[in-house]
Formats: structure tokens, C-alpha cells, sequence
């Protein structure tokens, strides 16, 4: 376990929100756990985030408007709530995305010129 | 955008609470059965399955706290939540919660309507633009002392010079106000105007709602142009949008409408609201003004913009150069007249005089708010001493300081902005009701009004408030000692004795503030009795009197004149309600009492001593008679005495006093103006009484009484060519039944002579001298209803100490007498308790006293600041109130049951 710890990584501020996004924009309405197993798998689990923290980014993407949550059932006839990306969202992500392509390329350059 | 959106949605969810967490809960709940299902699946007992899945979750409340952290507002929420807890709390005690919120009504009502007198003619800024640009310009003589001479004021020659040789000013200009004779529109009536320079509207620079204003050009050119008020618009001429371009007469002088000012537009700024001026026409000076006495008529005043760049200062020492300019040019007869340039700021000049007025309200009615407060903060602290078990638990149970503390604080809030929204209504209904009832005394009435400089100091004022009467509680509340209280048990034999300390001190201090507002409002009261007991000099029972101005257009001659005066005293005479009949130029307590410059025979007036004023009363018939002015020694005028007999003048008594001292003054001489001003002697025929021509507790003046008819003759060199005398003046009348029915006979009478002649302002001389006692009864009725407030709080709040005090200590009251100490024992002990609060508070309040007669001084009259009997009045009023108010509780005392009050615990 304290192996493990060592080598998760840190959730950059403001990432999750994109990463949410994200994830609903190519799997469709997905409920709270599906967004965290879906997290938890493209991370290679170097992503330890417990499932929590996951409701402050929920809230926030909603009350921006970005995302709008309706209450389903899931396979297994649980009752769960989905989240869909809205319209709005659509034009965030892309927004976010291309903010984030720009920082995360500067970074790189950064670093490249570092070594 | 979002983060908009995002705000509205959180400040929304404040009030959905309950909603948003039932459907927290259910989704968390969702949540972990789909991870319980997972771990099921991966071979885990149900009861490992639930574990694992809180943990992966990260811990139930935890999440619902990130999410409740992350929708609302937290701090707010808690505030919220708070406020209905108290509002449940003030529900349970109604009698409480009324009396906290109207006292704070009262108090934060009264302050606000003050307020509103102290924004409207002291803060705000003047209605121009750019105001502080503005200045007002004028001279002060060297020696002169007057109470009118508060303004500096220029003449017709210092208006040209000022204007032509000045460098600092982008625009200045000469303006003048007085009545005018409006006929052509309705009935002819008597209307207030202003010449003004074409200059002044340039720099006062607010433009025409319709049409335009005059130019300099205009004015030197003596276009017959006029511009209207809003007002004047508006009611006489119905807001007619096709004004401009008509006629009005102005003594039957046609003048074009021009243009209309806006409806906020006022000048000149002049005190109260009837001398507000309808409309402005060019100043045009006419040659004659510039001339003999004229020239030496300090009777306009000057308004100018300052150039970008230059200061006051520099202003002053420019106009200062212009000045000595034109001092150096006055003709041999004003030789002695010294003068100097004053420059101030235009807001400065106009509410300088209302400022002691208004700060003395202000503070008057900010000491009934302290009591509020500490009356309020005592109300708060026996709740908070009730309710020490519960809060003693609270503590026991782990609540914070901190949240003890913000629920004392909004408890007071609450009922403070409460109060404060009362207030402001009650303060808008005062100031509704009461604008109009304001001394003539206070420039710019029209500014005053509830605007949002008045409603946010409201508001600030109930923050305050909360504020100030919270922090008493709120620290009584954390100081409570756990193990004392809880250990007490049901026993509240012994009080936390720094509880009792603080209210004490607080009603101390109640009784000194409001024994310091009793004091003043007992001194403004003895004030206004002497004002009420001094000698007028003139009898105004059976009195009737009004304005008359004759139109030179009309009046072109001196034998017109003469003829209409000599009719209309004539008629007058005929009527059989009338026993006299005359005419004078200054009507008695009608606040005109300016003065003019005399030189005595034989008196060398002691150096640096200034000018000989004494005011000119220009008389005809036998105003003496009509007013019921006492002649102490010699004859009135007669008929004989006229522009061709000798030259005769009456004096008063000051006057007689001051230059003949001890010796009878018929037969002495004394002339008009300076020793170098070559005028003819007059000759003093007789003395009469000291006469009020302002207010009664105003100084008396010298004065000196001519007959209308020697004035040109008596003014030598001062007499401009073809000067007309008489063309105004008062006619006063002694009547044989109430003067008021006399009215209508007098204005007929009137109309006979010249049908299109108006009288103004007719009124009985009792009316007169009532309005000129105004502004003293103004302030006096003021002040007093604060200190009945005052006091009225004061001793509630010693009532509220006391039985408190009482209840708390029932059971001692028990066991004394239970072991036989007698009723009266009892009483004398709460009675005692109650007269040292008091006696204290008023010890602390006569020093307040002390401290606050500088402040009063100058609103007394004849009676001392530490007048010993308003004093000694005052406190031992205060003390009886303080034992009346400790007598109901002590009574209360006296009647307990030993044994019910033992066995009640």
C-alpha cells in the first residue's frame, strides 16, 4: 500500500473537471461510480483518488451548467444518478481542452529546454 | 457567465436545503450499493463488502461535506440558520421582542430623520456642477458688527469692478433677490426674484429644462428678458410648453419669457422656503446705482467659478487688490469706510449659520440612540443570564465559542435591522410631516428626503446598533463558567456578579446621557420663557400690518407718491375700526434690522470703534400710535414736519443711551453717514422705547424714526438725482376689534387707490412676532421631545435592572423575611438600590451637563448654562423617576410569600 502511495500522482487543480467532462463526452450519461471506475482504469490506478472528492467537481460542473444529472437504473436495476454533458459543456470542454493542450505543451517546452 | 450562473444557483440552494440533502444522500446511497455490489462479486462478505465501500467512498459525511462546501454557502448557510432559530426564540418572548424593536424604531427613526436635515443641508454637495469651484465673493467692513452681516456683501460699484478687474474667476457675477409686483398672469401678487449678471448662470453652470438663459451681453444691454423656476412654471402658468416667448409684467414692466430652469434649480441658496426665488431677470445696473448713496449700499452679493488651477487663496488676494482699487477710487464722503476682499466657498457661505442647529440635533438625538443601545444591551443580557443553563450545556456538549458568539450576534442583529426598517418608515413619515415645519432659519429645506445616502446610514446605523448592543451578550455568553452554572443547579440565588456590574453601569450611564439632554432641554426652556418676557417695546395686540410697493412705472412723480400716501392714510383714518393709522419702513419683530451709518454732534467716539450704525425707520402718520410704541419724552411727528420745515428725527433709547449718556436728548443733532459726508443736520424731537425688530432674543439696535417725507433732503450728498422717497413701506394699523377681520377692509381700501395694487404679506402683529420666535421654539420643542424620549428610556431601563434584579433575588427577599424583616425593610432595601444607580448617574449627568454647555451656550438666552435651578431641577426629576421606576419592583418584593418563594426552588 505505502508503495503504492508513492507512486500515485496528484490531481492537478482543475484537471478532474476536464477529466469528467471528458469522460462523459466519449461514454455518454454516466453515473458518480461509472465516472470513477472509468478514472480509475485510464489511470492505471496511478490516480488515487478516493470517490468522494469526485461530488465537489459533480456540483460544480452542474451549477456551471455544464453538466445536467437525471436519475436512472443501471444493469443490475440499481437506481443511480447519470450525468450527461450538456450543450454548454460541449463548447467548455472544447474551450478547457484547448487551454490545457496550450499549458501542457508550454510545460513540455519548459522542461525540454530544463534538460 | 458561469460563474454568475453558479452564484445565483448557490445563493438559491440557501433556501432549499432540505431538498438538495435528501437528494445527496440518496445518490451517495446509490453510489455505495453499486461499489457493495462490486466488492460482493469479488468474493467479500456483505459485511466486508459495506466496509470496503465507505472506504473507497472516503467516508460518508466526509463526501457530504466537500459537497455541501462546494454548492452553498457555508458561512451564510449557518447565518441563516441562525436567524431562524432566533426568529423562533423572539416568537416565544413577543413582549420582549416589541419592546426591543420599537424602541430601536424610535431611536434609529429619530436619528435617521435627523440625519436626513444634516445630509441635505450640510454634506451634500451643492446642486451645480463641480461645486467646489463655486465661490462666493464679498467685503467686510472694518468695524462693523451686525448679526445680517454674516454674508459679505457688495455694492453696485464693487459688482462692475469685481467683474472687470478679477483675474481668477472663469465666470463671477453680481446677484440681488426682492420682491417683485407680478401682474399679467392671474391675480397681481407680490413674488420673490433675483437680478442676477448674465455671469451667474454661466458659472453656476446648470442649463434651462426649456429654452435658454440670459447672457452678460443681455444683461449690460437691459434686455427686458426673464427665466422661471420650475415652481413658478408649473403653477402659474400650468407647465405650458408653449411658455416661452410671452409676457409677464414685473412692476408693470414687460418682461419675455425666456427660458425655464430645471426643477431642482434654487438660487440664491437662501435660508428656509418661502424666500425662495420664482424667477431671475438681468441684473442691468442702472447709472443711478452707482451714484451718491447708492454707491455706498452694501445690498447684493457675488457668485463666481473658479479659473482650473487656482486656489482660494489665490483668488482672495487677487480680489483683495481689486479691493484697495476700489477703495482708492470712493468718493471724499465714504473716505472712512474700510474694506476687504472675502473669497469663501460658495457651500461654506450658505449653511456656515445652520451648522450649530444642526449639530446640536444631531447630537441630541444620537444621546436617545445611546440609550436604545445600552436599554437594548440590558434587554439582551438578562436573556442571556435566563438562558446561562442552557448555554452552560450547550458548552458541556461541545459547541463552539465562536458559534455561541454569531448566534448572540444575529439574535441582536435581527432585531436591530428589524428596528431599523421601522425606523426608516417612521422617519419617513417624520420628514414628510415635518419639512415643512422648519425653521426659516435653514437653507436648502428642498434637499432634504430619504435618498440612499439617508437609507444606507439607516442601515449602517441598525448594523451599528446590532453591533454594539450584541458584543454585551455574545461575551457574557462565553464567559459563562460550565461547572459554576451547571453545579448551581436550579438555584439563581447568586448572579454572576459581573453580569449585574455591566448592567448597572449601563443604566448609570443611561441616566447621565439623559440627564445631560434634560438639563439642555430645561435651558432652552427657561431660554424661551425669557425670550417670552422681554419687553417688544411696542404693543402687538390689535395690530395689523402690510407691505406695500408702489411701481415706478405708474409712480413717476413725488406729488404721486405723496398723493397715494396722503389718500390712503386718509381712508384708513375714516374707517370705523380703525383708531391709527401710519406707515413705517421697518415693521417691528419682521427681521429687518440692518443699519446705516450716522454721525452725532459733539460725540467722539472712541478709537477703533467703527461706524455709528443705527437702523432707519422712514414713518408717516402715526405709526408711533398704531404700533403702540411708548414715547418716553417729547413730540411725535406731525404733518408740519415736511420736506420744506426743519429736519426732525426720533431716537430710541440705546441710542439716546449710548451717545448722550445722562442727558435728555431733544433737541441734540445728528446726520446721516460719515463725519466726511456732507449732510444736513437733523434735529432729535423726541425719545421712545427700545423697539424688537427681529426676534426677541436678538440684540436691540440704535434706531433712529424720520418722516418718509425729509428722507431726500436729509441725505445731502447721498441723494441721487431725482431720488423718490416713499414708494414702499408698511402700513400698520391699531384696530378697535381682532386686527384679522380687518383684513379684507384694509386690502378693499387699497384697491380703491389702485385697483391693481397687491398687499403682501398682511398679517397681525402677534403673527409676526410668533414667527420670528420660530426657530428658538423649533429647537426647543426638539431637543425637549428628545429628552422626554430620554427619559422615557431611562427609566425603563432602571425599571428593567431593578426587576430583574428583584426576581433574582426572591428567595433572599424569602428568607429575610422569613426570619422578620418587615415589609417596609424590604422595600427601603430596592428602593435604596435603585437611588444609588441613580444617584450616580446623575453625579456622572451633571458633568455631562458641564461638558455640553459649551456646545449650548449659544442657543441660550439670558439664563447661564449652569442656571443652578434647572440644574438642581433636572437631577432631582431624574431621581424621582429613577425611585418611581424601582417602586413597582419593590412593591413586587415587598409582597412575596416567604414560604411559596422558599418552597418555589
Amino acid at each position: 500500500m505505502s508503495n503504492k502511495e508513492k507512486e500515485s500522482i496528484q490531481l492537478l487543480q482543475g484537471t478532474l473537471d476536464l477529466i469528467v467532462l471528458r469522460t462523459l463526452q466519449t461514454m455518454g450519461p454516466q453515473h458518480a461510480y461509472q465516472i470513477a471506475t472509468r478514472l480509475q482504469q485510464i489511470s492505471d490506478r496511478l490516480l488515487n483518488l478516493n470517490q468522494g472528492t469526485l461530488y465537489p467537481a459533480l456540483v460544480r460542473l452542474e451549477q456551471y451548467g455544464w453538466i445536467q444529472g437525471a436519475w436512472g437504473r443501471t444493469e443490475s436495476n440499481r437506481e443511480a444518478k447519470y450525468y450527461e454533458i450538456t450543450k454548454a459543456g460541449q463548447k467548455a470542454l472544447k474551450e478547457e481542452t484547448q487551454t490545457w493542450r496550450r499549458m501542457s505543451a508550454l510545460v513540455e517546452r519548459l522542461l525540454l529546454e530544463e534538460s | 457567465m458561469k460563474h454568475l450562473r453558479r452564484l445565483l444557483v448557490r445563493f438559491s440552494l440557501l433556501f432549499a436545503n432540505s431538498r438538495v440533502e435528501a437528494e445527496l444522500a440518496r445518490e451517495i446511497g446509490a453510489h455505495l450499493a453499486l461499489l457493495e455490489d462490486e466488492y460482493l462479486r469479488q468474493g467479500m462478505t456483505p459485511e466486508e463488502a459495506r466496509r470496503a465501500a465507505r472506504i473507497a467512498c472516503g467516508g460518508v459525511e466526509q463526501a457530504k461535506q466537500l459537497h455541501r462546501d462546494e454548492r452553498g454557502f457555508q458561512a451564510l448557510s449557518h447565518i441563516l440558520q441562525d436567524a431562524r432559530y432566533t426568529f423562533r426564540q423572539l416568537r416565544r418572548s413577543p413582549a420582549f421582542t416589541m419592546t426591543a424593536i420599537l424602541m430601536l424604531a424610535l431611536g434609529i427613526g429619530a436619528t435617521t430623520a435627523i440625519f436626513s436635515i444634516v445630509e441635505g443641508v450640510l454634506l451634500r454637495p451643492l446642486p451645480f456642477p463641480d461645486p467646489d469651484r463655486l465661490i462666493s465673493l464679498g467685503d467686510v467692513t472694518e468695524g462693523l458688527h451686525c448679526a445680517s452681516c454674516a454674508h459679505s456683501s457688495v455694492t453696485a460699484p464693487d459688482i462692475r469692478n469685481y467683474m472687470r478687474d478679477t483675474k481668477s474667476f472663469s465666470h463671477l457675477g453680481g446677484y440681488r433677490g426682492r420682491l417683485f409686483e407680478l401682474s399679467g398672469v392671474g391675480e397681481p401678487a407680490a413674488v420673490n426674484g433675483a437680478r442676477m449678471s448674465g455671469e451667474v448662470f454661466a458659472a453656476l453652470g446648470v442649463p434651462p429644462l426649456l429654452g435658454r438663459t440670459f447672457t452678460q451681453h443681455e444683461d449690460e444691454e437691459e434686455q427686458q428678458v426673464v427665466v422661471l423656476s420650475y415652481g413658478m412654471w408649473r403653477n402659474r402658468f400650468h407647465g405650458d410648453p408653449n411658455i416661452l416667448g410671452s409676457k409677464i409684467l414685473l412692476y408693470r414692466k414687460p418682461y419675455i419669457v425666456i427660458g425655464v430652469m430645471p426643477r431642482d434649480f434654487e438660487f440664491p441658496l437662501n435660508p428656509g422656503h418661502v424666500n425662495q426665488s420664482e424667477f431671475w431677470l438681468p441684473l442691468s445696473l442702472r447709472p443711478q446705482e452707482f451714484t451718491a448713496g447708492s454707491a455706498a449700499s452694501w445690498n447684493s452679493r457675488m457668485v463666481g467659478r473658479l479659473k482650473p488651477g487656482i486656489s482660494i487663496e489665490q483668488a482672495q488676494s487677487d480680489a483683495e487688490r481689486v479691493a484697495r482699487e476700489t477703495m482708492r477710487d470712493y468718493p471724499a464722503f465714504m473716505r472712512s469706510i474700510r474694506i476687504h476682499a472675502a473669497v469663501t466657498a460658495l457651500q461654506e457661505d450658505t449653511v456656515a449659520q445652520a451648522r450649530p442647529l444642526v449639530r446640536t440635533l444631531f447630537s441630541a438625538v444620537i444621546v436617545v440612540l445611546l440609550i436604545v443601545c445600552a436599554n437594548l444591551a440590558g434587554l439582551l443580557l438578562v436573556r442571556a443570564i435566563r438562558r446561562r443553563r442552557e448555554i452552560a450545556v450547550r458548552l458541556a456538549l461541545g459547541a463552539r465559542a465562536a458559534t455561541l458568539l454569531r448566534q448572540a450576534m444575529v439574535e441582536s442583529m435581527v432585531l436591530s435591522i428589524a428596528g431599523g426598517a421601522i425606523g426608516l418608515a417612521l422617519a419617513a413619515v417624520a420628514l414628510r410631516v415635518g419639512v415643512s415645519r422648519l425653521p426659516q432659519t435653514l437653507p436648502r429645506i428642498n434637499e432634504i428626503g430619504l435618498d440612499w445616502r439617508v437609507m444606507l446610514f439607516a442601515l449602517g446605523l441598525a448594523l451599528l446598533t446590532g453591533l454594539l448592543c450584541g458584543l454585551a451578550p455574545a461575551f457574557a455568553a462565553i464567559r459563562t463558567s460550565v461547572n459554576e452554572t451547571l453545579k448551581e443547579g436550579g438555584r439563581t440565588g447568586t448572579l454572576g456578579s459581573g453580569h449585574a456590574r455591566l448592567r448597572s453601569a449601563l443604566v448609570v450611564v443611561e441616566i447621565a446621557v439623559a440627564l445631560t439632554l434634560l438639563t439642555a432641554s430645561g435651558l432652552l426652556l427657561r431660554s424661551f420663557e425669557k425670550m417670552r418676557d422681554v419687553k417688544l417695546g411696542f404693543r402687538p395686540d390689535n395690530a395689523l400690518a402690510a407691505l406695500y410697493v408702489l411701481p415706478q412705472q405708474r409712480y413717476r412723480t413725488q406729488s404721486a407718491i405723496d398723493e397715494f400716501t396722503k389718500t390712503l392714510l386718509n381712508d384708513l383714518e375714516q374707517l370705523p375700526g380703525v383708531e391709527n393709522v401710519g406707515t413705517t419702513s421697518f415693521l417691528p419683530a419682521g427681521g429687518n434690522n440692518w443699519g446705516i451709518a450716522f454721525t452725532i454732534e459733539g460725540y467722539v467716539p472712541p478709537k477703533g470703534a467703527g461706524l455709528n450704525m443705527a437702523s432707519m425707520s422712514l414713518v408717516q402718520g402715526d405709526p408711533f400710535e398704531a404700533l403702540g410704541i411708548g414715547v418716553l419724552r417729547g413730540r411725535v411727528f406731525t404733518e408740519s414736519d415736511n420736506a420744506g420745515s426743519q429736519l426732525v428725527a426720533i431716537v430710541n433709547r440705546k441710542m439716546a443711551e449710548r451717545y448722550w449718556p445722562g442727558q435728555d436728548p431733544v433737541g441734540k443733532r445728528l446726520r446721516r453717514g460719515m463725519p466726511e459726508t456732507s449732510t444736513p443736520w437733523m434735529t432729535v424731537v423726541a425719545e421712545v422705547d427700545d423697539v424688537k425688530l427681529g426676534s426677541a432674543d436678538a440684540e436691540t439696535m440704535a434706531q433712529v424714526y424720520q418722516p418718509v417725507t425729509q428722507t431726500v433732503a436729509s441725505e445731502g450728498v447721498l441723494a441721487s438725482v431725482g431720488e423718490l422717497s416713499a414708494t414702499d413701506g408698511w402700513i400698520v394699523l391699531r384696530t378697535r376689534m381682532p386686527p384679522e377681520q380687518m383684513e379684507d377692509t384694509l386690502r378693499a381700501t387699497v384697491q380703491k387707490i389702485d385697483p391693481q395694487l397687491p398687499l403682501y404679506q398682511m398679517q397681525t402683529m402677534e403673527h409676526a412676532i410668533s414667527q420670528s420666535e420660530a426657530p428658538r421654539r423649533f429647537n426647543t420643542v426638539l431637543i425637549s421631545s428628545f429628552a422626554i424620549a430620554a427619559v422615557l428610556l431611562c427609566v425603563l431601563g432602571i425599571y428593567g435592572v431593578i426587576a430583574f434584579t428583584v426576581a433574582l433575588r426572591e428567595q433572599e427577599m424569602a428568607v429575610r423575611m422569613a426570619l422578620g424583616s418587615r415589609r417596609s425593610g424590604v422595600i427601603l432595601l430596592i428602593l435604596s438600590s435603585g437611588a444609588r444607580l441613580a444617584a450616580v448617574g446623575c453625579g456622572l449627568g451633571l458633568l455631562g451637563a458641564v461638558a455640553a454647555s459649551r456646545f449650548l451656550r449659544s442657543f441660550l438666552f439670558e439664563v447661564s448654562p449652569f442656571d443652578p435651578a434647572v440644574l438642581a431641577l433636572s437631577a432631582i426629576a431624574m431621581l424621582l423617576l429613577a425611585l418611581a421606576a424601582s417602586a413597582l419592583p419593590a412593591r413586587r418584593a415587598s409582597g412575596t410569600n416567604p414560604m411559596l418563594a422558599l418552597r418555589g426552588e
